[in-house]
């Protein structure tokens, strides 16, 4: 097998620059926008049932119906490719952060309110850093949704490493699938690995035991 | 315009394709989450795989099914099986493995063999988190056996694929509508499968 | 349907040198034992002192690292284990009970594993019920439906379905309050006397021994300290932790001083204002008490227990009309007085209403 003429002939170092710039704006992406809907929803409790139920629902959507679905109103490459990533990546972020800080327990709360910070001084002073090590955990959820779904881009002319793997099934090119393959692989496996040691390093500050 | 049977023999084909490897994770998955009560090293590398394999992304482990077996239905099936399994294995062996350690003593005192303790204790307590494993692969096996029409399994994904390469949109909705339902009806019904089998006094009580 | 039992009655229960380490902590050591076919014999000592651990060497819970365990002169190792256990009956503090399976399920549980039909588990299970004095339409509940006292009366008919010749039981009323143990006392001697079988008991408890145990077995760090029947201890001591532990005389050095108010128990949460019988069971359910001590406009009308109370057509029937003492009494008359009446409880009462409790049992850990 050679590795190195895969490599080139796949462009592989820039089909992995375009994998981890969809996916690092995908993931920046979720991360806003689920922590402002985990907090608006903290605000808005009744709303909250209604809101998971909706994403539990698109979570059940298969990747690539939602992929194609989001073709005739965004077109084909990147942006659906992003769009896709966060519908899913939301999900597990606003959760976390919603049950990070609703779950806080009641004494921290009361001591806050004893020594006289308000309420939103209690939500970013105590709530929120306490709430941390679950919205890692969230994260790191939708870093293995995200390189799931930037990957399938590839089916839908995103670039990233899912056009070369796409290549090689067309062409029936055991190289190009078992480089490529690997490849995405070892990446999800690094990137999941740096989300949890992240996750753990915040569970260790902030985690209560 | 696609023809309705078309259609319906596609999806005929994604049900067989989607269930085949449902069923064949689960009766490979809890024989494995049994196993692994046996022994703890083979429980900690079973999670262990289990974690690194979920975290890679579907179309590689699709991919990389095509050296190994070739295209078609079986490798199609294969590649389903091994996304599906993982779940499966790791909440029936996390339900089993969860039961209070009390209650294993007490039912082995009055004399239950260790099988009668799998059968009769452990596994009504692993319900639940069963039930919420299968639920969780069926979705995902629902979601790849589209993405499988790649390496030629046929299904949904098929007509999805041929939509995409012709800009077809009727085609594209005709393959992924019905995909979405089935989603849609295998969350519905595997919650109300889960409240069903949950015995009572188990949760809540 | 013959159940296959390993023995149909105990001569001998025999413990040789039995001994258990965990590590450097010696847990059991070097214990002999003989337990005598027909008596109950009580382990006591305090927590850590391996009377758990050697009770659960009988039915091979708990494998010893050195000695042997003889059932009528044959080693235990040589039967089956599942066999053993299942002649065996086992009675365990709390959690026994699995809480996925209803009453019936659970005492039912080992004879639908030994192949018995439907109707004959139904049978066997009605009279477990009736014999530990629970109704018989308890069979479709579920244990967290229960007060702790109905879970433990079903975890003794779950042991005794397969109506064992021996019985293992690890301080079955530990977790209940003082009241529902002595009454769970009451009715496990009763039992008792209808069964007749050899029966090892642990508890902490030396009120609790004196009253079940024919034969006390006192442990303490690992070893046996001294057995013997109650007099004995008493009478010849064999050293002085033992002495301390069963020495009654002392305990009773204040009594002169001491008033019934000084250790009657908190009332408050029995006092119910009532007038029918639903109303009560209801009410006892929801507090999860079994029994109670009614009143009419405060003042003290009776007490009552559940069992009374199922077994009665109305409140009427039920109500018994308890000793009465008022809080300033002498304590020593009150507890004369319990004893003649052979009473258990006594009411303790200011103007007309309720203020206290007194439990012989009770008052007697109080002094120790």
């Amino acid at each position: 097998m050679d590795i190195r003429w895969v490599w080139e002939s796949q462009n592989l170092a820039q089909r992995t620059l375009e994998h981890l710039r969809m996916f690092g704006i995908a993931l920046a992406l979720s991360v806003v926008i689920g922590v402002l809907l985990g907090l608006y929803l903290y605000r808005r409790p009744k709303l909250a049932p209604i809101a998971f139920n909706v994403l539990n629902i698109l979570e059940t959507v298969p990747t690539l119906a939602l992929l194609v679905l989001l073709l005739p109103v965004l077109g084909l490459g990147e942006k659906p490719t992003i769009a896709a990533s966060v519908i899913y990546s939301i999900l597990p972020i606003a959760r976390n952060t919603y049950t990070g800080l609703t779950s806080v327990e009641r004494s921290y709360i009361e001591v806050a309110e004893a020594i006289g910070l308000s309420e939103r001084e209690v939500l970013l002073k105590v709530r929120f850093p306490l709430a941390l090590p679950l919205i890692a955990a969230g994260v790191r959820i939708a870093v293995v949704f995200t390189m799931g779904v930037v990957t399938l881009g590839g089916l839908i002319a995103a670039g990233g490493l899912g056009a070369p793997i796409q290549t090689g099934i067309h062409l029936y090119d055991r190289d190009i699938i078992i480089v490529t393959g690997l490849w995405v692989g070892a990446l999800a496996l690094i990137l999941d690995g740096v989300a949890a040691l992240i996750e753990r390093y915040l569970r260790d500050r902030y985690g209560r035991r | 315009m696609v023809g309705v049977e078309r259609v319906l023999g596609a999806f005929g084909e994604h049900l067989v394709l989607t269930y085949a490897s449902l069923f064949l994770s689960i009766a490979v998955g809890i024989p494995l989450a049994i196993l692994s009560l046996k022994s703890k090293r083979l429980a900690s590398f079973i999670m262990g795989f289990a974690n690194l394999v979920q975290a890679i992304p579907s179309f590689a482990v699709v991919a990389i099914v095509v050296p190994l077996l070739g295209i078609g239905f079986t490798p199609a099936v294969f590649a389903i099986f091994l996304r599906a399994l993982l779940p499966i294995v790791k909440n029936t062996y996390v339900g089993l493995s969860e039961v209070d350690e009390a209650m294993i003593d007490a039912a082995r005192g009055i004399g239950l063999t260790e099988w009668e303790i799998i059968r009769y204790v452990r596994f009504p307590h692993a319900y639940p988190a069963m039930f919420a494993g299968i639920k969780f692969a069926a979705v995902l096996a629902n979601s790849i056996a589209i993405l499988t029409a790649i390496i030629g399994s046929g299904g949904l994904g098929s007509l999805v694929f041929e939509g995409l390469a012709s800009f077809n949109t009727d085609k594209i909705l005709a393959g992924s509508i019905p995909a979405i339902l089935m989603a849609v009806f295998i969350d519905i019904s595997f919650s109300y499968l889960e409240k069903r089998v949950t015995p009572e006094g188990i949760g809540g009580g | 349907m013959v159940i296959e039992m390993l023995f149909r009655r105990i001569e001998t229960v025999e413990l040789r040198d039995v001994t258990k380490r965990y590590g450097d902590f010696t847990a059991v050591d070097h214990v002999n034992l003989e337990i005598i076919g027909g008596e109950l014999l009580i382990l006591i000592g305090p927590s850590g002192s391996g009377k758990t651990t050697l009770l659960r060497t009988i039915n091979r819970l708990i494998e010893p690292d050195e000695g042997e365990v003889f059932i009528n002169g044959r080693n235990i190792k040589e039967f089956d284990v599942v066999k053993l256990r299942r002649s065996i009956g086992y009675v365990i503090q709390q959690i026994g009970l699995f809480p996925h399976m209803t009453v019936k399920d659970n005492i039912g549980l080992l004879l639908k594993l030994e192949g018995w039909s439907e109707e004959e588990i139904d049978k066997r299970v009605k009279e477990l019920l009736h014999l530990v004095a629970l109704p018989e339409d308890f069979v479709t509940r579920y244990p967290h439906q229960l007060s702790g006292g109905q879970q433990q009366r079903v975890g003794l008919a779950r042991a005794l379905a397969l109506n064992p010749p021996l019985l293992l039981m690890d301080e079955p009323f530990g977790a209940l309050d003082p009241i529902l143990r002595k009454q769970l006392q009451e009715e496990f001697l009763r039992i008792k006397e209808v069964l007749g079988r050899t029966i090892v008991f642990v508890t902490h408890d030396i009120e609790e021994a004196f009253k079940l145990g024919d034969r006390i077995a006192i442990m303490r760090d690992g070893r046996l300290v001294q057995v013997g029947y109650p007099d004995e201890l008493v009478l010849n001591p064999a050293d002085e932790f033992v002495a301390k532990l069963v020495n009654v005389d002392k305990k009773f050095k204040h009594l002169d001083t001491l008033k019934v108010k000084d250790l009657m128990v908190d009332v408050e949460k029995y006092i119910v204002e009532v007038q029918r019988k639903d109303e009560l069971l209801q009410w006892m359910r929801d507090k999860n008490i079994e029994f109670a001590v009614i009143v009419e406009k405060g003042a003290l009308k009776g007490v009552t227990d559940l069992k009374s109370l199922l077994k009665s057509q109305d409140l009427e029937e039920a109500l018994m009309e308890p000793l009465v003492f008022s809080p300033g009494d002498s304590l020593a008359s009150a507890l004369a007085e319990m004893k003649r009446r052979n009473a258990f409880l006594g009411v303790v009462v200011e103007r007309e209403k309720p203020v206290g409790i007194l439990l012989a049992n009770e008052v007697l850990l109080k002094l120790l």
